[in-house]
């Protein structure tokens, strides 16, 4: 398996945010991981890259065991994350944003092409090169951190939340560059969602979570279709 | 008077940008800044003072004494503290606490006498009427250049984009792959590095004793506090209203009046604008 989650389980003190989660992604797919607010969704994704130790499992990536090493050491084995709520570094030029993407890279032609690859795909970064990064708006905030990530060439891209609190169309060029990238790149995607109906789209598997388990997994394209699901995570959904 | 003010407003922010570049990054208040300069200020009177060697390979030992110091303190009481503690007062007490340490380790070491050395340039220049020491001239070219230098390397190195990146926000930095542990080391250092050179600059001048450590520390707070804690411009806008407030209240006052004065001057200002000259209102 490319990656896997075997029986993770995370607790913050005396809380328990995720209990014996298992997850599997082939190399190439977009798993979509949704489920209501406190439900385990982020926890997942800060275990997975170092941030929070799990209390039990193992974590697998490409062959190795990851769920012991550092958060450095996991970003230079191919795995980005996009946290929640947009962290650009409000202070940054857009430019130097990026750049912190691509910390660990002593390729400089790489980086620039990369660069690039950024300007094309967001086309409004390039106007933005010189702005302070806390200046522009959510959507433009999100397309940084997305490519901020990018800047580090991963294998693996984790997204949370990436809609939060967009417009509906800025919501769907989101939702298209996650999809270019993962089909022109070929990079693998893990997409956390509360906003269901959109990740259900646009994944080819996902996992619900419930109170830290998860509750049922299966293929995107039937669960949009299932009532059980239609009534508890999409009523509410928007777009 | 005013060039006097020039001179100590461009130590100052040495003083100032130090104690800044810590708070931002660690989020602590450097409570041992002051005595970190007093150490500086000691290394130069020992080396270039005492053993006859070169000023400016003497503030080299000061960069690389107070570098360690700086880095010893991250690493082994301030990392260390916030792994085990989760209460921000804990840092804060720490913070005290080091201040101490190196206060009674240099009395101790250096005993309580004032120290000065010799000038290291002789000669004066007369700016329009005024008169400015040739020593002084040289203390206040080389904050100059450090301060242009340590902003230059802030803004357009690698490495000072990591310490911004870290200043800005912690998590997303680990995200990154930036061995946060290190670079948070290297921001102590350099920190110190900078109080420890404007004691040794500064010392050239004033000479140096093993209690103005409190003092100094006292001094750095007033500036971050006027221009806005863990912001550089205010770091730089503080050190300069405090430099020229003192210049010009030591000309024209009795010695204490000048400090009562702007402690009043500060607790009135702060009642008005806690937040500083260009910090942001907090909440
Ligand atoms: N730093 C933390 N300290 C204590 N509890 C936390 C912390 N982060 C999350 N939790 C708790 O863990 C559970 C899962 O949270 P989280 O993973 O953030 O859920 P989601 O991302 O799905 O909204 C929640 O009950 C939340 O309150
Ligand atoms: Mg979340």
């Amino acid at each position: 398996m490319y990656f896997e989650l075997r029986n993770i389980s995370v607790r913050y003190d005396k809380v328990r945010a995720l209990d014996d989660v298992s997850l599997v992604l082939e190399r190439g797919e977009i798993v979509a991981l949704i489920g209501a607010n406190g439900a385990g969704k982020t926890s997942t994704l800060r275990a997975i890259t170092g941030l929070a130790r799990p209390t039990a499992g193992e974590i697998w990536f490409n062959g190795q065991r990851i769920d012991k090493l550092d958060p450095a050491a996991i970003v230079g084995l191919g795995i980005s994350m996009v946290p929640e709520g947009r962290h650009v570094y409000p202070f940054m030029s857009v430019k130097d944003n990026l750049l912190m993407g691509a910390y660990l890279r002593k390729d400089k032609k790489g980086i620039e092409q990369d660069l690039q690859k950024s300007f094309a795909r967001f086309p409004r970064l390039k106007e933005r090169l010189r702005q302070q990064a806390g200046s522009l708006s959510g959507g433009e905030q999100q397309m940084v951190v997305i490519s901020r990530a990018l800047m580090a060439r991963p294998q693996l891209i984790l997204l949370d939340e990436p809609s939060l609190g967009l417009a509906p169309m800025v919501v769907r060029d989101i939702a298209r560059a996650i999809v270019e990238i993962n089909r022109e790149e070929g990079i693998s995607v893990i997409l956390v969602e509360q906003n269901s109906r959109m990740a259900l789209k646009i994944s080819n598997r996902a996992y619900a979570l419930e109170t830290g388990r998860i509750a049922l997994t299966g293929n995107s394209a039937d669960l949009l279709n299932d009532d059980h699901i239609r009534k508890l995570y999409l009523g509410l959904a928007r777009l | 008077m005013l060039l006097n003010g020039v001179v100590l407003a461009v130590n100052y922010a040495l003083i100032a940008l130090g104690i800044t570049l810590i708070f931002s990054i660690m989020n602590i208040l450097n409570f041992a800044h002051g005595q970190m300069f007093m150490i500086g200020g000691f290394v130069v009177y020992y080396l270039y003072g005492l053993f006859g060697v070169n000023y400016f390979a003497s503030l080299v030992a000061v960069v690389a004494v107070l570098g360690v110091i700086g880095w010893c303190f991250e690493k082994f009481f301030f990392q260390r503290m916030r792994k085990m503690a989760t209460r921000e007062e804990n840092s804060m007490l720490l913070a005290v606490g080091t201040a101490l340490l190196l206060e009674n380790l240099a009395l101790s070491f250096f005993g309580e006498k004032q120290r000065g050395v010799p000038p290291v340039v002789s000669g004066v220049f007369k700016i329009g009427d005024a008169f400015l020491p040739a020593g002084r001239l040289l203390v206040m070219v080389l904050a100059l250049v450090l301060i242009v230098g340590l902003l230059l390397f802030v803004q357009y190195t690698k490495l000072g984009r990591a310490l911004r990146a870290l200043a800005q926000d912690r998590e997303v930095t680990y995200l990154m792959g930036v061995n946060v542990d290190r670079i948070a080391a290297l921001g102590f250092a350099l920190g110190a590095a900078l109080a420890g050179l404007a004691g040794g600059l500064l010392m050239t001048v004033f000479g140096i004793n093993s209690g103005v450590g409190t003092v100094y520390s006292i001094k750095a707070f007033i500036m971050i506090m006027i221009g806005g804690a863990g912001i550089v411009p205010g770091a730089i806008l503080g050190a300069v209203v405090l430099g020229f407030a003192e210049a010009i209240g030591y000309a024209l006052l009795p010695g204490s009046i000048t400090y009562l004065l702007i402690f009043v001057g500060l607790i009135v200002f702060l009642l008005f604008r806690p937040q500083g000259l260009m910090g942001k209102p907090w909440g």
